[in-house]
């Protein structure tokens, strides 16, 4: 009973040590069952020394040593597989045979053999998908208790004499049983634990993150500006829970939120030296309060103790501006917002590129359009003044008409800055272009309007419909030797659940065809300004029928747009 | 007077250059086409001093069509055009006479007295295509363009210049065509085999060989041309046969 408590009160110490041992980094391999080398070899270093642990904390009795050796040799090969078991036991059964004794020879076989226990064990499980079994400490009690039944089993059998043996295995057996399993039980609950602070850590350090990233998507994206960047920080501030929250470009304070927002005021410029250094040497500072000193620049009784100041990067290594988070100073900057602190920058980053990149997007589209209305074909403007010289003698009226038409045209191809029209604008633009096209083709060219009452006030963007119009004029019914025709169409589809709307511009002349170039660049931006509009889905598609017709469809979701 | 064809696609381009050449009083307006085709049948039958040729129309193009006439009776050529950077580009580059529309009357009085001045012919060469991509056709009420590779054969008689192809449009495979056979012999793939005879190489099914060093070709789809004893030698050597 005596040899009970002495062994238990070992097992004591043994079990501070692997608690305490459990608080470094060696312990993080041993909380997974990942099969990696590194883990693995984790294993085999930490269990051997708990392996030769246990056989010096064990107990002089009868010319042997009664021990907690067997915990460290189970372990091993519980978390380590049954060559990591197999190399735990043998390294702690070759110590305990150089301590010598009858039962040494023995000692070494049955550790070596615990050792490969454990190891089948974490094999069975691992097989059958049961990793989490391996970390029950019920198991490893039961396990241990099999490896020092089978430990005494093996020194009755190996140990000689025998009848010294048997009286030692009387002596020892139970002590060591009950000692070992529950020590295994207890060291297989340490690693746990560790287990599951890290994995709730982890948890709560991906879900903040997501939800940052999930709210802010977008918003930078309008711009890196006061308004936008308030929004982040606002979000940022929520999610984290930090003292404050700031978000500066190069010069300014553009978003302040939280404690000290009194004297932290947007707009103003940049005071503190570590926000200029981190700016100017593209690095991240931390200012903890204690090792690096932190003050406030602008009040002295401001309540923030600390701060972390990371660089937001444009492209090329270019800063931006930072990001700073603040603690006040009766509390520490947690662990979590630090590295959160720096992804965070990373995801802002990315998203003022994005935004800079859509800008550019627009900017050229526009410069596109600006294109497409210059691109007035002369042709067509030639044409039409020899086509109104030609009337004026015949018909004066009418070619005063035609004139009001040809001005109304170029108006409204000079008002470049309008972004979109309803589709009853569009039409009359397109009228305007045909009333003089058609006087034009007089004899050979007969235009149809099919268009439906409930999608005139729709709003599409400018210059939509007249570039097909042109389009099916200039390379379709202009190249017939017959009559041309041409058909505006217009109207609402349902299409999977959805309201769309589908304009039609069909000639019958069939003659587009998709490698051409110098059709396309009109074409080609009509398309790219519906798709800006109204996402990927949609747009312009062109479908010919060789020689029979050609049909320029555009599809968008109907939306009822109130203004604009 | 200079006897003048206008050809242009647009209606009032045609009546107003026609209205202020009456006002010249120095040409007479023979005819008024709509198209190069239609054209092409015009200058043919009527042989103007003059055409007042449009460049942007349907299929034939002003510049394609002159392509077609036969240099021989070729009329002097004048050029218009509301706008074609390319083509003007030619007609500076060779001093081809043309007008921009709208119509200057004064420019249109210049060209008429040089036109005058000279009936010299131009060369146009610089502006003509080596090979013909279609060749304009007449059919009844209609017009056709052949690739001259779909014609077989093509001779001509009183009533002017035939050709027959391997497609039929509206049960016909024969349409009367405004080129003269010179034109189709150096710019088609079309070969002579007879004064008043044009054969595709590609087309003969066979050569029946007949008596006086004479022979007949028949065509793919049955058409007999007659083969002089001028064009057999060619022809056999043509096809290694002597």
């Amino acid at each position: 009973m005596e040899l009970i408590f002495s062994l238990l009160q070992q097992l004591s110490v043994y079990l501070v040590i692997a608690y305490l041992l459990s608080k470094t980094p060696l312990f993080m391999p041993l909380t997974t069952v990942s099969g990696h080398l590194s883990q693995r070899l984790a294993c085999y270093v930490v269990f051997s020394l708990f392996c030769i642990l246990g056989t010096y904390f064990g107990l002089a009795i009868e010319n042997a040593i009664a021990n907690t050796r067997a915990i460290g040799a189970v372990m091993g090969g519980l978390l380590g597989g049954p060559l990591v078991g197999f190399a735990v036991g043998l390294t702690g059964g070759i110590h305990r045979y150089t301590m010598g004794g009858f039962t040494d020879t023995a000692c070494a076989i049955s550790t070596t053999a615990e050792g490969l226990l454990g190891g089948l064990i974490h094999s069975y499980y691992v097989r059958r998908g049961l990793v989490d079994k391996i970390f029950k400490p019920a198991v490893a009690f039961i396990v241990l208790l099999i490896a020092e039944v089978m430990q005494m089993s093996i020194i009755l059998l190996v140990a000689q004499p025998f009848d010294q043996a048997l009286h030692l295995v009387k002596a020892i057996a139970l002590p060591m049983i009950t000692a070992n399993a529950f020590g295994a039980a207890l060291f297989m609950s340490i690693i746990q634990d560790r287990k599951a602070i890290y994995e709730k850590y982890s948890a709560a350090f991906s879900s903040k993150a997501l939800k940052i990233a999930e709210r802010s998507v977008g918003i930078l994206s309008r711009g890196f500006n006061q308004q936008s960047t308030k929004k982040i920080a606002q979000i940022i501030y929520e999610e984290t829970g930090v003292g404050a929250v700031s978000i500066t470009d190069r010069e300014k304070i553009l978003a302040f939120i939280g404690i000290g927002d009194d004297h932290h005021l947007p707009g103003t410029a940049i005071s503190s030296d570590y926000t200029k250094q981190a700016i100017e040497n593209c690095e991240l500072i931390y200012a903890d309060g204690y090792e690096v000193a932190y003050q406030c620049s602008l009040y002295n009784k401001c309540k923030l103790g600390s701060a972390l100041i990371i660089p937001l990067l444009g492209g090329e290594d270019k800063v931006l501006g930072t990001i700073k988070l603040y603690e006040p100073k009766q509390k520490l900057f947690s662990s979590i917002n630090r590295t959160l602190g720096e992804g965070l920058a990373k995801l802002l980053s990315n998203q003022i590129l994005t935004g800079r990149y859509i800008e550019q997007q627009t900017l050229l589209t526009q410069a596109e359009l600006r294109l497409l209305q210059a691109q007035v074909n002369p042709h067509f403007l030639f044409n039409a003044l020899n086509t109104i010289s030609a009337v004026i003698r015949r018909d004066p009226d009418k070619a005063r008409d035609l004139i009001q038409h040809l001005s109304q045209f170029f108006r409204r191809n000079l008002k470049h800055n309008i972004e979109s029209v309803t589709i009853k604008e569009e039409l009359a633009h397109i009228r305007a272009y045909l009333e003089v096209e058609l006087a034009r083709f007089s004899d050979r060219l007969q235009v149809d309007f099919l268009v439906e009452q409930e999608i005139l006030d729709v709003f599409v963007p400018t210059f939509t419909l007249q570039p097909l119009v042109e389009n099916a004029i200039k390379h379709g019914t202009s190249t017939l030797l017959e009559n041309g025709k041409i058909e505006i169409k217009g109207g609402v589809i349902e299409d999977n659940n959805q309201t769309l709307v589908q304009l039609q511009v069909i000639d019958n002349a069939g003659t587009y065809s998709p490698a051409e170039n110098a059709t396309g660049l009109g074409l080609q931006i009509v398309d790219k300004r519906l798709k800006n509009r109204f996402g990927e889905l949609y747009g312009l598609q062109m479908s010919c029928e060789q020689g029979i017709s050609t049909t320029a469809q555009i599809l968008f979701p109907l939306v009822v747009e109130k203004n604009k | 007077m200079l006897k003048a064809i206008v050809i242009d696609d647009e209606l009032y381009a045609r009546e107003e250059l026609t209205e202020l050449l009456k006002e010249t009083a120095e040409v007479e307006i023979i005819a008024s086409c709509n198209n190069a085709i239609e054209g092409l049948q015009k200058v043919n039958s009527l042989k103007p001093d003059v055409i007042f040729l449009d460049i942007q129309m349907p299929q034939v193009t002003g510049l394609d069509m002159l392509s077609m006439l036969d240099p021989e009776t070729m009329p002097q050529v004048v050029f218009v055009t509301a706008y074609d950077e390319y083509a003007l580009k030619a007609f500076e580059d060779n001093a081809f006479d043309y007008i921009l529309k709208p119509v200057e009357p004064a420019r249109l009085h210049k060209t008429i007295k040089r036109l005058k001045s000279s009936l010299k012919k131009c060369d146009y060469t610089a502006l003509l295509q080596n090979q013909l991509e279609l060749i304009p056709c007449a059919g009844y009420n209609r017009f056709v363009l052949l690739k001259p590779q779909e014609i077989e054969l093509a001779y001509s008689d009183q009533s002017g210049v035939h050709v027959i192809s391997n497609k039929t449009s509206n049960g016909e495979n024969k349409s009367s065509c405004s080129l003269s056979l010179k034109v189709l012999e150096e710019k088609t793939c079309l070969i002579r085999c007879h004064r008043q005879y044009l054969v595709n190489p590609t087309a003969i099914r066979e050569i029946k060989l007949l008596e006086n060093s004479l022979a007949e070709i028949i065509t793919c789809n049955g058409s007999v041309a007659p083969v002089s004893r001028r064009y057999l030698k060619a022809l056999k050597e043509r096809f290694s046969l002597s």
